[in-house]
């Protein structure tokens, strides 16, 4: 739709089927977002307040009932400086979106809020603006970093700068900046042979399971900014495995996901790498590709938050053929008949403590690794429980939020103490970030565990 | 000049209390009574409209013209009821292009400022206008709160001395040598606030002069005295939306008709109405068709309603009347002016004046032409000066807008409450306890709860219309224990179960007509609230007595009283 | 391909993880899948069986003794006396913090509005405060909490004529927490016994709140919070408090949201894990396919249809409240699979005017055979391998009745069992 017309049969309870509905869209020409008609399925149950993991620590924080329904049916349209300032300390977790009976769009409505309170009310010239903006900005960040990654490294974390840069921008010292590699995947890829090399190792796969040799499976792998500057070993087991079952993979042109943008409520940042990826991801599925995230909120950005807060040909599109990386395989191949044939020995013969990221669960993916290799000799893999890690992103870097990102991870930490093994494990990167600074643990990603346990 | 003269105004709706406010601030002695709650009959049952005259701008250019006076005069002196949304006169493709210029030129006649707006323009203001819409004229429409309003008149009435009984209804007119001398009342609860359980009684006020101000109501107080007061009563259907569609009023511009207007009021959007005539003021059907027109009618202008979510609907009763010998046949076409009947030059029954028709918006022009009749009665030359002094919480609001970051609320509780508040917000929400929300759908905290309690004695239901808690979308199912609760500092618990009982009842009694989708479905839980969790529906306190030692008194028991501390301690050990 | 199991429960409340629970416990490969979150966090916690017979009557002390004596088409009926005695044993079993089944008579307790309500379980955290414990009471409420106004629900309790007496008492939690702090800010709190800073000195929260309401407590053998008690260790809390206090400590239940039901909902989810069920939740079933036998269910996923496919099926995806039924101006619905909820053509015969009537609606939901087998309009099963269970089944008002929780128990453990049974 090109204007601020709310389709008549919008519903927001009426989950998407992909056939009648269209998503509303709340930036049309002028700034008018209005979300009011999600508050019509509010019971006021608070239900999505019980899953808030800054509420929980945080007093000061009124929970996602009332920066999303609560706020927009009492918000007037008239008036400046209308939304709380409290938006800005929800981290973006997006758990409440699970809870809610009766399906009012919690964090769409929270990322419109704070959209327009960053908008309208934020000052421009602020710290915290432009330090929230840098953060949002990772990717740019990082592409520098990735060409001297040794200095990088060096210079981050570098003592003197980091007391200037908790001093002068909010950013706190108490973490370490994560690792560039000294090659990203998209440099390893382009070595390998890229997507002529995919097809021939598709092809000999295919052939090993008898499989016809032009079979129709192909993906478009979406790295993400952080297995391609930080771990391109994610990326390199998610392409190992794919290539395993028959598929040719194809590393198009992207951006950031958007995540980190969404987060801090730079929606016209967000906007315009929604674009490009939409733009290279919706051509390749119409040439027959379902887009692979390996990273989840990648997955959960372009499946969820694109439809609900832009208007950009073809994202509803992508937003129904894109997948996470082992779910993708539960629904086409027999992983897990296969994971119960194999065995793992080596490195990731390890008992795992496995942490599922909030925006994991969002798209039900919570319990997938821990039932996945319930079955798999020599490796374990065990849950830490269903709290929140508390680094949401960006939210941890920030110094003022520091604390409470450590007091929510808490549990999670206790957890992974308790559990058997040493490695931790899960799907995403920042989540990755906060349980080793709890915890001190090397952390691992499931797709390592399936290429240990399925690629020769 | 003879000792100040007491006048008894029957009636504490807009009128009533605005004739009542205008005699007290002459300087004259007031008793106003009100058989229910301020704005128990038609004023509490409208939509909140307040009219430019656009409305009447073809058909009735009087009233229009009074409307945009008065439109002006509320805006300045109860500028704390008032939210300026302007207005649109819609037209639809199908709706006659003759009407339109007739509205448009109506409304320039009338001194109306008016403007065309084209079918784009229009969505540019309101999104979600349909999108075929031809055109519209915008005016100066606004929504006020009439509950406010006549709280705050009758809050000024008292301030200037006036008395102010709620729950008295009048049970007689005292008439003595062919006079009418004064009215017999029967309190609910005593005089003064009401409290629920305190004994009430009759009481006979005597006065100078009686004004009959009871709208609809007016032909059975004329019967105590053997008059004809031929009120030909009007129902109209409101149905409340969950939220605002629209954030300018919306009238469908054509002829007449029913569903042809939205207004949006604070945070919902009303639809409106129908106009039929009714025996009874209160005993009239409600029915399944007016809401269902509502909704189906008005989506043609707003299609998202079809799907939206109504909290309830409700009927008022306009007090429509005629010169007998008009005789019109349609309600529709019986003129909206207002008639001030003095029972001694009509009926030769001295002492007492009914004020029927009219409408809300005029309520202040009414008010000053009975108060002139009432003051030409006793030769007291007094100026009215309704229209020039603001009314209580109206003052200086504009200042205090922009401190209510200082309640400490999050804006935009902090926003409404103040917006409720005006110019009192200051005293009412700088509290030195915690001042938690108590109903969260409209942003109502405890400070201004308790407020209200003072205001307005143990009823709930007058808390509510002075604070709009309870009226968001779960209709009282999560605040209602709580705004009780808030009772119980002041009153004990037998006042307060019933006046919890009371609002809920009430609560559940408009909701009935929204019990579909979304509402069904809030209204189920709210009833496994009520009864599965509070088990209210079989209190034990309203009903026999229990034997408790038949029930379980904890583990190693099965029945019987336990008076030793030694056998629940193990209650407390275990993981959960 | 789709993704298989044996048994497929559709919902994730009291109904769906009872059946998913039972059919585990019956050797069945069985999938979870749940859309939201369900009632339980809106529930008080307790586990009504049948507190009032449709006509009303009770208290009842023994609810098992009612039962046959109900209408025919109540679910209790079709699933008999002894399924609900088994359906609780698995209960007791799979939640053991619960209490109450120690005897068949029904508990009374507080409710955190002032009444007294009869239930059959009980969290452990409750049973200090039963009514029929003759121990005074001294209830406390925190100022700025407004769902629990403490000397209001001790007057309201005194009135139902409690066999103790009580009073209720209000303080400020420690720490002065925000106006509107969340209930789970106040648990987190209690639970980590972080630190709170009392008249400039840093106390742990626990110490601190007993500190709160020792001055209060006079001869009181008994002391009622709000359930705000934790939501990970509950137990600790109260002993911690109770050590501090030197007298018995209890939670009233509350209104949403519900710890206890949250907790219920944890320990439930933990049983099934460790009974071997898989379970998804976060996406809603919106399709299936099949004629008299449901082949495949469809789950939703922003656009993506994931197929899943089982042998047997067990909706239990809740009443009007859990969105399992459904409603528009026209008529009722069951949104899934389109069973058929007997109705009232007029939507105004679905309630009654009085606020406390014998609403209609309340009953509404799927009729089913004996076997829980939603029926057709003609009475005819809707499919073979679909069974309902919970409150998308019609036939009785949980609200009037205070059933809410056994019915679910009951019906999802005969669903549950009877799908793994057949499914073999």
């Amino acid at each position: 739709m090109s204007d601020a017309e709310t389709p008549p049969d919008f519903d927001p309870v009426a989950p998407n089927t992909g056939e009648e509905f269209e998503p509303v869209d709340v930036f049309p020409d002028s700034d008018d977002f209005d979300l009011r008609p999600g508050a019509d399925s509010c019971y006021k149950c608070s239900t999505c307040d019980t899953n808030c993991p800054v509420a929980e620590v945080d007093d000061d924080f009124p929970g996602p009932k009332f920066q999303g329904p609560e706020q927009w049916r009492l918000k007037q349209s008239d008036d400046d400086h209308e939304i709380d300032d409290s938006v800005m300390d929800c981290s973006n977790c997006m758990r409440c979106d699970n809870a809610c009976p009766s399906g009012v769009p919690l964090s769409q409505m929270h990322n419109t809020a704070r959209g327009e309170y960053v908008s309208e009310q934020m000052d421009k010239l602020s710290v915290e603006y432009i330090r929230n903006r840098i953060l949002a900005n990772y990717r740019t960040s990082a592409f520098l970093a990735s060409k001297v990654p040794r200095l990088a490294n060096f210079a981050m974390n570098f003592g003197p700068a980091r007391w200037v840069m908790e001093k002068t921008m909010g950013i706190t010292s108490e973490r370490d900046f994560p690792a560039f590699a000294k090659q990203t995947f998209r440099d390893w890829w382009a070595d390998r042979g890229g997507q002529a090399q995919s097809r021939e190792n598709a092809r000999a796969a295919r052939r090993r399971r008898g499989l016809p040799e032009d079979a129709d499976k192909k993906v478009a792998y979406f790295h993400g900014c952080y297995s391609n500057y930080n771990t391109p070993e994610v990326g390199k087991a998610m392409v190992r495995v794919y290539e395993e079952f028959g598929y040719e993979v194809v590393a198009p042109e992207q951006k950031c996901s958007g995540t980190p943008m969404f987060a801090n409520g730079m929606l016209d940042d967000a906007r315009r790498h929604a674009e490009t990826n939409v733009s290279s991801m919706s051509e390749l599925v119409d040439e027959g590709y379902h887009a692979i995230a390996s990273c989840t909120s990648c997955s959960m950005a372009l499946r969820q938050e694109y439809p609900e807060l832009f208007d950009i040909d073809g994202i509803d599109k992508v937003a129904e053929n894109t997948f996470e990386a082992v779910e993708y395989l539960r629904i086409h191949e027999d992983l897990k008949g296969e994971v119960q044939a194999a065995d793992v020995d080596g490195d990731l013969a390890e008992e795992f403590a496995y942490h599922a990221p909030c925006h994991s669960r969002n798209q039900g993916l919570d319990r997938q690794a821990v039932e996945l290799f319930r079955d798999l000799d020599g490796a374990e893999v065990e849950d830490v429980g269903d709290s929140c890690s508390g680094i949401s992103g960006t939210y941890g870097w920030k110094e003022e939020k520091y604390e409470k990102s450590m007091e929510i991870g808490e549990e999670m930490f206790e957890h992974m103490e308790h559990a058997e093994g040493e490695t931790g494990m899960t799907e995403c990167p920042t989540c990755a970030m906060q349980m080793e600074h709890g915890s001190g643990y090397e952390i691992r990603h499931p797709l390592e565990l399936l290429e240990a346990a399925l690629v020769e | 000049m003879g000792p100040t003269p007491h006048i008894a105004v029957i009636g504490g709706g807009s009128t009533g209390a605005g004739i009542a406010r205008d005699l007290a601030m002459r300087g004259l002695d007031v008793t106003l009574v009100e058989q229910g709650n301020l704005t128990h009959g038609t004023t509490g049952r409208m939509h909140g409209l307040l009219h430019s005259g656009g409305r009447y701008a073809v058909s009735d250019q009087a009233s229009a013209t009074e409307c945009i006076e008065e439109n002006r005069v509320l805006r300045d002196i109860a500028s704390h009821c008032v939210e300026m949304t302007g207005g649109l006169f819609v037209k639809r493709p199908e709706d006659s292009e003759e009407y339109f210029q007739k509205k448009l030129s109506g409304c320039e006649e009338c001194g109306i400022p008016a403007e065309v707006v084209s079918g784009e323009e229009a969505r540019a203001m309101e999104p979600h206008l349909a999108k075929d819409i031809d055109k519209a004229i915008s005016v100066p429409d606004g929504a006020i709160d009439p509950f406010r309003l006549v709280v705050a008149n009758a809050a000024s009435a008292q301030e200037h001395g006036a008395r102010i009984e709620t729950h008295s209804k009048v049970t007689d007119l005292l008439v003595e040598s062919g006079e009418v001398v004064g009215i017999e009342v029967e309190h609910d609860s005593g005089p003064g606030k009401r409290v629920h359980g305190t004994e009430g009684g009759t009481e006979q006020i005597r006065a100078d002069y009686v004004v009959n101000a009871t709208g609809a109501w007016a032909g059975r107080i004329g019967d105590m005295a053997g008059l004809d007061i031929e009120v030909r009563p009007s129902k109209g259907v409101m149905t409340i939306m969950n939220i605002r569609q629209v954030d300018t009023v919306i009238n469908r511009c054509r002829p007449k008709g029913d569903a042809d207007i939205v207004v949006p009021h604070e945070t919902t959007a009303i639809l409106g109405t129908t106009d039929e005539e009714v025996e009874d003021p209160e005993d009239y059907p409600e029915e399944q068709w007016e809401v269902d027109m509502m909704i189906d009618t008005l989506s043609e202008l707003i299609p998202m309603l079809d799907e939206a979510r109504t909290i309830r609907s409700f009927w008022g009763v306009r007090p429509l009347y005629e010169p007998p010998d008009v005789g019109s046949d349609d309600p529709t076409d019986i003129t909206r002016d207002f008639f001030l009947l003095d029972h001694d030059e009509r009926d030769d029954l001295p002492g007492m004046t009914s004020i029927v028709g009219g409408k809300f918006t005029t309520y202040r022009m009414m008010g000053e032409q009975i108060a002139d009749h009432v003051c030409g009665k006793f030769g007291i030359d007094a100026d009215c000066r309704t229209a020039d002094v603001p009314l209580p919480g109206s003052e200086d609001f504009s200042v205090l807008r922009d401190y209510m970051d200082e309640f400490g609320l999050r804006s935009p509780i902090g926003r409404r409450s103040v917006e409720r508040l005006g110019s009192r917000a200051d005293e009412v929400l700088n509290t030195d306890g915690p001042n938690p929300t108590v109903c969260e759908c409209e942003g109502v905290t405890r400070a201004e709860i308790q407020d209200a309690i003072e205001g307005s004695g143990s009823d709930l239901n007058a808390v509510r219309i002075r604070t709009r808690a309870s009226m968001g979308n779960c209709q009282g199912g999560f605040c209602s224990h709580r705004m009780a609760s808030e009772l119980h500092s002041e009153y004990d618990e037998p006042v307060v179960r019933e006046a919890w009982d009371e609002l809920l009842q009430e609560r559940w009694k408009g909701q009935r007509h929204a019990l579909w989708g979304e509402q069904l479905s809030q209204a189920a839980l709210n009833y496994a609230l009520h009864a599965t969790t509070q088990n209210r529906d079989q209190d034990p306190a309203d009903g026999d007595p229990v034997d408790f030692s038949a029930f379980d008194s904890g583990r190693g028991q099965t029945g019987g009283s336990v008076d030793s501390a030694d056998v629940a301690a193990d209650g407390g050990t275990n993981g959960y | 391909m789709a993704i298989e199991s044996e048994v497929l429960v559709i919902g994730g409340g009291l109904g769906g993880l009872t059946s998913a629970l039972a059919a585990a416990r019956e050797g069945a490969d069985v999938r979870l899948v749940s859309y939201k979150q369900s009632t339980l966090r809106q529930a008080s916690g307790l586990v009504d069986v049948l507190g009032y017979t449709p006509d009303g009557d009770g208290p009842l002390t023994d609810p098992y003794e009612a039962i046959p004596t109900l209408p025919a088409e109540h679910p209790y009926r079709k699933v008999g006396v002894q399924t609900v005695r088994d359906a609780l044993s698995l209960f007791d079993d799979a939640v053991p913090t619960y209490e109450g089944d120690h005897t068949d008579a029904n508990a009374l307790l507080p409710t955190h509005g002032g009444s007294i309500k009869p239930t059959a379980r009980y969290p452990a955290g409750a049973s200090a405060g039963l009514a029929s414990d003759t121990r005074d009471t001294l209830l406390v409420g925190i100022e700025e909490m407004v769902d629990f106004d403490a000397p209001h629900v001790a007057a309201h309790l005194d009135a139902t004529g409690v066999p103790f007496d009580v009073r209720g008492e209000t303080i400020r939690f420690p720490g002065d927490l925000r106006a509107d702090a969340k209930v789970t800010r106040y648990a987190k709190l209690l639970d980590t016994n972080s630190e709170v800073a009392v008249r400039g000195r840093m106390v742990p929260a626990r110490e601190a709140l007993a500190q709160r309401v020792n001055p209060l407590l006079e001869d009181e053998q008994r002391v009622g919070f709000p359930a705000i008690l934790g939501d990970d260790n509950p137990g600790a809390i109260r002993d911690a408090l109770s050590d501090h206090l030197g007298v018995d400590v209890f939670e009233v239940p509350m209104g949403p949201p519900s710890l206890p039901g949250l907790r219920l909902e944890d320990a439930l989810f933990a049983a099934l894990d460790e009974a071997g069920a898989s379970i998804e939740t976060g996406n809603p079933v919106v399709d299936f396919e099949g004629e008299d036998r449901i082949e495949k269910v469809f789950i939703e996923k922003n656009g993506a249809r994931i197929p899943n496919s089982a042998d047997q099926y067990v909706l239990a995806t809740g009443g009007f409240v859990g969105k399992g039924v459904e409603s528009d101006r026209e008529g009722v619905y069951e949104p899934v699979f389109d069973c058929h909820v007997p109705h009232a053509a007029d939507r105004y015969d679905w309630f009654e005017g009085e606020l406390f009537g014998d609403h209609e609606f309340a009953r509404y939901g799927v009729a089913t055979d004996d076997d829980l087998r939603p029926l057709d309009a003609s009475d005819d099963r809707e499919f073979e391998n679909l069974r309902a269970a919970g409150s998308v089944l019609g036939g009785y008002d949980f609200a009037a009745e205070k059933s809410g929780s056994g019915v679910s128990i009951a019906t999802g453990y005969a669903a549950g069992q009877r799908a793994a049974q057949e499914a073999r």
